[in-house]
């Protein structure tokens, strides 16, 4: 579903040149649900936002479903369509209703009729557990609720992949489970998805693969049991030790 | 003790109040020093004032009736040669003729009143269409120049940065003067026109940076987010940026407008009668200098406080997501 070759992302800026995603490649089979664990600055949410062109990066390739989003024929923008992404800061619409932010995209860019885009929203508002906030603006929701509203959102377009980039992050400790409930649902049902996070109770539990990264690099890809149990770099197993 | 005191309001509330009635006095002692004479009488007859029509008789003969109809009396006329009476309609205290009297053709029985619009309110109606057309375009300009600003194509960005800063680097009065006498001439524009365009493009320049300022104060989160939905960067623009940065600049667009009904008094130096022209005009006339500056600065301070106020109304009606 998605395939990664070489991908190279640099920032440059202020005599420093960063080399925030290094010759990383990888693929993510239909279905599959990988984590991308790794130190601040690592350059895991730098990768996962090249997923999906928000990030425009330097060199390599990105393939989604059998295209690359990089080609000169290609159409951003309805590759981003298959393409759910969840924000750490969720970043939803504050002049929208929860509704109005669930049913937007699918009117704008899905075009669907109002009654169908209503419908769809509400099926996922429910799914969530937000279906009684419909009316309500965002500001008015806890941090937990507005990142299920988020989700909600991007499931709204039917994607074929979902990225989370460190969606618990901003949540008070007490809200991380109700986000991490809908997370995993979402990979039991067969999403395919890939999660940048610093849980790594979710990552032991839902994750096929974990991804550890430092510097820019891939240093390790196994499944959790092995990860968690005997990694074997040295940096992923200082990390483990600091953060398990 | 509690940290936080009640502080005592009324002496300074008091000490307020002599301050404005000192200048009052002060007010009132430097015009007694001048010597003028106030004649407020005379303000409200460039309101509004009525009008007298005269009336005349439509051929020679002799008035047989004069039958009151409420404050009109109809007045009857027989005439001298063989014909049928006709009626003539004046106000009952116009009325310049009495019952047996002898007229000639064309002789005045009376007036007819009706209210007629005086310069004043003519002068306050044109600012204000005025100031609404070039506040509209201004919006309009300011908009598009805007988003080139910020646009990522150098042509556009460099003719938006050279609009904004040869309008905002020259003085109102000089771009009204060259745009009704160099580019009115050229472009064979009506006095109007050219104030208008004048002005449009003046408040389009500000409106620009105004609005600038707002589209880069929404979080990238914010497009992120909508892009990562599959928008376009024009829906984005229109649904997510736009709407979020217009409320945020609502503050000083208002005062943008505001100013923009201040600054729309330099028309009256092409000729156009506006608010100050006319006030002008009616000093030559009137010689109440200072009764109509005095009145023609109320009157911009009644329609700049309307106009704050219904944005201030409409600011909080967006604050409802808040």
């Amino acid at each position: 579903m998605i395939e990664v070759n070489r991908l190279i992302k640099i920032f440059a800026g202020r005599g420093q040149v960063v080399r925030a995603v290094d010759e990383v490649s990888t693929q993510v089979a239909k279905g599959e649900v990988v984590v991308i664990i790794g130190p601040s600055g690592s350059g895991k949410s730098t990768f996962l936002r090249c997923l999906n062109g928000l990030e425009e990066f330097d060199d390599g390739q990105v393939i989604i479903d059998g295209i690359d989003i990089a080609g000169s024929k290609t159409n951003l923008n309805a590759v981003r369509r298959e393409v759910g992404m969840v924000f750490q800061h969720f970043n939803l619409f504050p002049h929208k209703t929860v509704l109005e932010n669930v049913t937007l995209a699918q009117r704008v860019v899905r075009k669907r009729k109002v009654a169908e885009a209503h419908d769809k929203a509400m099926a996922l508002l429910t799914k969530v557990g937000i279906a009684e906030k419909v009316n309500e603006y965002p500001s008015r929701l806890s941090g937990g609720q507005q990142q299920r509203v988020a989700i909600a959102r991007a499931l709204a377009m039917d994607p074929k992949v979902m990225l989370f980039d460190e969606p618990t992050s901003a949540l008070d400790p007490e809200m991380v489970g109700e986000v991490l409930d809908v997370m995993k649902q979402l990979a039991r049902e067969g999403m395919t998805m890939a999660v940048v996070t610093h849980e790594m109770g979710f990552a032991r539990e839902v994750a096929h693969r974990v991804l550890f990264m430092d510097a820019g690099k891939v240093l390790e890809d196994a499944p959790p049991a092995r990860f968690f149990t005997a990694p074997n770099e040295p940096r992923a197993q200082a990390f483990l030790k600091q953060v398990l | 003790m509690a940290l936080k005191r009640q502080s005592v309001q009324w002496p300074w509330q008091g000490l307020l109040i002599v301050i404005l009635l000192g200048l009052a006095i002060g007010l009132w002692i430097a015009t007694k020093q001048v010597n003028y004479e106030w004649r407020w009488e005379r303000v409200p007859q460039y309101f509004a004032y009525q009008d007298e029509e005269p009336q005349t008789a439509p051929f020679a003969g002799t008035v047989i009736k004069i039958s009151p109809a409420g404050d009109a009396s109809q007045v009857t006329i027989q005439p001298e040669s063989s014909g049928l009476p006709a009626t003539v309609t004046v106000e009952t205290a116009t009325l310049k003729v009495a019952v047996g009297a002898q007229v000639n053709e064309d002789d005045e029985m009376g007036a007819t009143r009706h209210w007629q619009v005086g310069p004043l309110t003519q002068g306050l109606w044109v600012t204000i269409w005025i100031s609404f057309v070039s506040g509209f375009f201004g919006l309009i300009i300011g908009l598009i120049t805007g988003l080139c600003r910020i646009s990522k194509n150098p042509t556009l960005r460099g003719l938006a940065v050279l609009y904004i800063e040869l309008i905002r680097g020259t003085p109102l009065l000089v771009q009204i003067f060259i745009f009704y006498f160099f580019i009115g001439t050229v472009l064979h524009l009506d006095r109007i026109v050219a104030g208008i365009g004048a002005l449009s493009l003046f408040v389009g320049a500000y409106t620009a940076e105004i609005i600038r300022a707002g589209i880069q104060s929404i979080p990238k989160g914010q497009s992120e987010a909508a892009r990562s939905l599959g928008m376009s960067a024009a829906e984005t623009m229109i649904h997510i940026v736009l709407p979020q940065a217009f409320k945020r600049v609502l503050p000083p667009l208002a005062g943008q407008f505001i100013s923009l009904i201040k600054d729309s008094s330099l028309v009256s130096v092409i000729a156009i009668t506006d608010l100050t022209k006319s006030g002008r005009e009616i000093i030559t006339s009137s010689f109440a200098t200072f009764e109509i500056w005095f009145t023609v600065a109320l009157l911009y301070l009644v329609v700049t406080s309307v106009l704050s106020q219904l944005l201030f109304w409409l600011e909080r009606r967006f604050a409802r997501s808040d």
